[in-house]
């Protein structure tokens, strides 16, 4: 097995990856995406804590976690992906930059 | 560990390279499109990592509700909102701020974990594959409550996003 230091740092990698597309990016899509990159390094954590502490601890809880993880992200995504799609038919666009209806 | 690294220790560096590499695609790429594929590369990665720490029951679902029905439900947002007339910016004005904002959060994160001290099962041979009726017990008896109340939920919010993305007649 890796140890937990290797697991954890990659997945630190791979949040901060998301965190730059989430700053980055203009389209409210491409946004999403890294936000999933950023909800997948949060629950392969929770999985890695939760395999490694099955033996001291014996209680998976982290993995039941991920899995609720999974299941919101579902649902996350498809209310967004209507929201974008809606915005798109009222603005013509799909850059959260140019959907500026609430500031004055 | 210091017994040699081992054959899954090197598969899980690749899949980790693999991972990475197609995040990075995922927030670089010029293309939209391609985007959308490194994504499904990455999530591929973290199902094989998901693998490696033995949890089959997380790497199913991940492929399943990941890597088929979120990936078509943003390759048809894609599709449906693709601006064909100009060419448009990928990037925002902030970008190098951004890029030096996610550098930061890395260091203080890898900057976290280096100063910890981790305890990690010594061989193979204390470690304990969770298997599948391990969390089919956990999820069906201890878990439950917050089980139905997630379905519940997934219910209303595929609902509401029906009702978002379908045209009103009455409006327009």
């Amino acid at each position: 097995m890796p140890p937990l230091e290797h697991i954890l740092v990659v997945n630190a990698v791979l949040f901060a990856i998301g965190v730059m597309g989430v700053l980055t990016r203009r389209n409210a899509v491409l946004i999403l995406l890294s936000v999933e990159l950023m909800l997948n390094a949060v629950s392969l954590n929770m999985v890695a804590f939760a395999v490694y502490g099955h033996v001291d601890f014996g209680n998976i809880t982290g993995i039941v976690f991920a899995f609720f993880i999974i299941v919101i992200a579902a649902a996350e995504v498809a209310l967004a992906l209507g929201i974008v799609v809606r915005t798109f038919r009222n603005r013509a666009t799909a850059n959260v930059d140019e959907v500026n209806l609430l500031k004055w | 560990m210091e017994d040699g690294v081992t054959a899954t220790q090197v598969v899980f560096w690749i899949l980790a390279v693999v991972m990475l590499v197609s995040a990075i695609g995922v927030v670089t790429a010029g293309n939209i499109v391609y985007a959308a594929l490194f994504f499904i590369a990455s999530l591929g990665g973290v199902a094989g990592i998901y693998l490696i720490l033995t949890v089959e029951f997380i790497a199913l679902v991940q492929l399943l509700i990941y890597g088929s029905a979120v990936v078509i439900l943003i390759l048809f947002a894609l599709m449906l909102t693709r601006a064909r007339e100009r060419p448009q910016a990928l990037f925002g004005r902030s970008r190098p701020l951004g890029i030096a904002a996610a550098l930061g959060l890395l260091a203080a994160l890898i900057g976290g974990i280096v100063a910890t001290t981790w305890t990690t099962p010594e061989s193979s041979a204390a470690f304990e594959p969770v298997g599948l009726q391990t969390i089919g017990d956990a999820i069906f008896t201890l878990w439950i409550v917050p089980f139905i109340i997630v379905g519940v939920l997934l219910s209303i919010a595929l609902d509401g996003a029906i009702m978002l993305a379908s045209p009103d007649e009455d409006d327009n």
